[in-house]
């Protein structure tokens, strides 16, 4: 089939399926996954961020997640594609699957993933003059000092293991 | 040129000339705190006279970084963040989570602990609907229904109480399993509860479905058609509404709901009534079920044999070595589920609640990330709205039956 | 002239009578601006239903609007984006007012030690009575109600110093 072709590699985690294209192809995979295969809704749209040391440029450090459904065959099927530190800019798929727009958002947001060609590309969860994207693992917690707690950095400094 | 009248009491007008005659589009301010209980939404409202131009919502006014929070805690440490994003139903949160933790360490819990999480999501469906109707009928001017409603929720959050401890945030579904079994006063008032449930529905229904007041502000009202829902991304009521045949318990069954014999609730019209309808069939279905599954209890453990994911009893701590090892392992350091990720989604009142969990390997997850129901539900809004009146709106919001904490996460 | 002008200008056996009278009308008719935000809100809800019932505290009203209003329960956490408008309903509010911080979030930030909630809402309203627990029951609300109604009564004319 077409998207075979098109994939840049497929495989299954813990019983889900997923297939890994490049976002060059994302928009083109997605319409046809929509059009050709069935799969009418999104039913989320995410990041996950890999940096594994804070400071080092990671070319594959954001991954985006497309988590699609198909209501006629009963299916889901998850698609991936990587993003690098430098290049964080991915193709706005909110015309094919319109509840994407406010998942969207929350990853500009959240994780600072420019998506071009989205109507309106502003924050949605955090003040509007808030600095910083807060779910990058180079983001700390934030919070209270916990004095005296062995874990009391915990708070201040990013999650483990970056 | 516009004309802007300065801030009084939190609302900002502003004023657009008129293109037609006796028409301008006055801006409106619905901020985050008024009346209608549904938590801490913002919409700015362009209206035409009466009629709704558009609406544009503001969230983020309960952002509580949980996505985040779950990032620095352990994943049983997770389980009590878990209950607080869609806080009218907590347990169902709990069992999305507990079977994405499941589903990547490859574990099955025992049938009876299936029995059990599907006996406390069907009273916590009882208890959200529950919510919606009161609230809704509050807003729309039926006030008894809100204090019929409330007197009936009191009973299901009495029976949490009676089986974890907490009324409402009762982190009893984990990661494993439950955290304890029945008690006998517990069996005692659900059964009291499934005999008499019917009848307080029939009080409700009594007072609103064939009532010409709510008929009036219900029928009509916000029509969503299929396809927008689905385009939209709604689940739940707001897609069954409409005439799509999908409810995951039934379509794509989880914790053992193939067991039971109970009725997807669909209707035709796709506007309020419609969905006011289908909760109300969706709470005399989970009477049933709940009926079902306590008569056809399994027997056995209420949680996977497996030291390295769970702790053993607290007696045989005083004989076994190995169980003090397993012990502290699991309290200071916490188990590890093998690299990977995963997504389960189950059924909430609202429609699709999932869990999505990335794991590198360690004790900690690198991102949960929770698809909310209520998210998606809410971005219908517009295409519902534009065309009716501003009272309309109220009976809109409460149709979608957001909870904002679960908007915000 | 309001009843401070008048407890000014009065002779000290009659303003203990006047004290007890107006703290005793004050405390048995508190009216809670309604502001909830999270799961808290909804054991708001459950203390304003029928089995715990704080209209026969005489909070039956819960006023939409704060102009009307003299008591503000926080309940549920509160997030940045959500401070200022906290702020500014406190303000909208005329004296004398309360603040009840209901739940552990609203008290200290609760579960969520992060950069998205406030660490309690003490750090911008000043508040009367705190009350514990995730979310705390109805009841413990209502007992809250009475320690701050004993304080109004206790108050009299001038509620602050």
């Amino acid at each position: 089939m077409k998207s075979r072709r098109k994939a840049v590699a497929r495989g299954e985690s813990a019983g889900d399926e997923w297939i890994a294209v490049s976002p060059a192809a994302l928009r083109e995979t997605l319409t046809e996954l929509r059009d050709q295969q069935g799969f009418e809704a999104l039913s989320f749209l995410s990041c996950v961020d890999h940096l594994a040391q804070p400071g080092s440029d990671d070319s594959n450090r954001f991954e985006l997640i497309y988590e699609l459904r198909s209501y006629q065959h009963r299916k889901v099927l998850r698609v991936r594609t990587f993003l690098a530190e430098s290049e964080a800019v991915a193709p706005s798929v909110a015309d094919i699957y319109p509840n994407a727009n406010w998942d969207e958002r929350e990853t500009w947001d959240l994780f600072g993933i420019r998506f071009e060609g989205h109507p309106d590309l502003t924050r949605i969860l955090m003040p509007d003059d808030w600095v910083g994207h807060p779910l990058r693992r180079d983001y700390p917690v934030g919070g209270e000092v916990v004095d005296f707690s062995e874990e009391h950095e915990m708070w201040e400094t990013t999650p483990p293991q970056a | 040129m516009t004309e802007t009248i300065p801030n009084t009491a939190g609302v900002s007008i502003t004023r657009q000339p008129a293109d037609h005659l006796g028409g301008e589009i006055l801006t409106v301010n619905f901020g985050p705190q008024h009346p209608s209980t549904h938590g801490v939404l913002r919409l700015i409202v362009d209206l035409d006279g009466e009629v709704i131009v558009s609406v544009k919502p503001v969230i983020g006014y309960l952002h509580t970084g949980i996505e985040k929070q779950m990032e620095a805690l352990r994943y049983q440490q997770g389980v009590v963040v878990t209950d607080r994003h869609d806080y009218l139903s907590p347990p169902i949160n709990n069992l999305a989570y507990a079977l994405a933790i499941e589903k990547l360490m490859g574990v099955e819990v025992p049938e009876r602990a299936q029995a059990l999480r599907v006996i406390m999501s069907e009273l916590t469906r009882i208890s959200s609907h529950l919510v919606w109707l009161g609230t809704s009928a509050l807003e729309l001017g039926a006030m008894s229904v809100f204090m019929y409603c409330f007197r009936e929720r009191d009973r299901v959050l009495e029976m949490n109480e009676e089986i974890s401890g907490f009324r409402m945030h009762t982190s009893y579904i984990r990661p494993g399993g439950v955290m304890a079994d029945l008690t006998p006063r517990f069996v005692d008032m659900l059964d009291v509860f499934i005999r008499e449930m019917p009848s307080y529905i029939e009080e409700y229904e009594d007072l609103l479905t064939q009532n010409p007041i709510w008929k009036v502000r219900t029928q009509g009202i916000g029509k969503l058609s299929a396809e927008d829902a689905i385009r939209l991304g709604a689940t739940g009521p707001m897609l069954r509404g409409s005439g799509v045949e999908w409810d995951l318990r039934k379509t794509l069954p989880y914790t053992g709901y193939e067991k039971y014999d109970f009725e997807m609730a669909v209707e035709q019209a796709g506007d309020c009534y419609a969905r006011y309808l289908i909760r109300i069939r969706e709470l005399k279905e989970s009477v049933k079920i709940l009926r079902q599954a306590l008569d056809g209890l399994p027997g056995g453990p209420v949680n996977v044999d497996d030291r390295k994911f769970l702790p053993p009893p607290r007696e045989e701590l005083e004989t076994s070595m190995e169980a003090v090892i397993h012990h502290f392992k699991l309290f200071t350091e916490g188990y590890s589920p093998p690299a990977g990720d995963v997504y389960v989604a189950v059924e909430s009142g609202r429609g699709e609640n999932g869990c999505y969990v990335v794991s590198d390997g360690t004790h900690k997850p690198r991102r949960v990330k929770f698809r909310s129901a209520s998210f998606n539900n809410l971005q219908t809004l517009e295409t519902m709205a534009v065309g009716h009146m501003i009272a309309d709106l109220i009976a809109i919001i409460g149709t979608t039956d957001a909870v904002l904490g679960d908007v915000d996460r | 002239m309001g009843v401070e002008e008048l407890a000014d200008s009065m002779p000290g056996v009659l303003l203990t009578t006047l004290n007890k009278l107006v703290g005793w009308g004050r405390g048995n008719s508190v009216w809670p601006a309604q502001f909830g935000l999270a799961c808290c809100a909804i054991e708001m809800m459950h203390t304003a239903s029928s089995s715990v019932d704080i209209a026969r505290f005489g909070s039956e009203a819960m006023r939409a609007s704060p102009r009307q209003a003299d008591l503000m329960i926080v309940a549920g956490r509160v997030a940045h984006k959500m401070a200022p408008v906290l702020r500014q309903i406190y303000d909208q509010m005329p004296e004398p007012k309360w603040v009840i911080s209901m739940g552990a979030c609203a008290s200290t930030g609760g579960v969520f030690n992060n950069y998205a909630i406030l660490q309690g809402v003490d750090k911008i309203v000043p508040v009367d009575v705190y009350v514990p627990g995730c979310p705390p029951r109805p009841e413990d609300l209502l007992n809250a109600l009475m320690i701050l109604q004993e304080r109004i009564k206790a108050q009299g004319i001038k509620p602050r110093v």
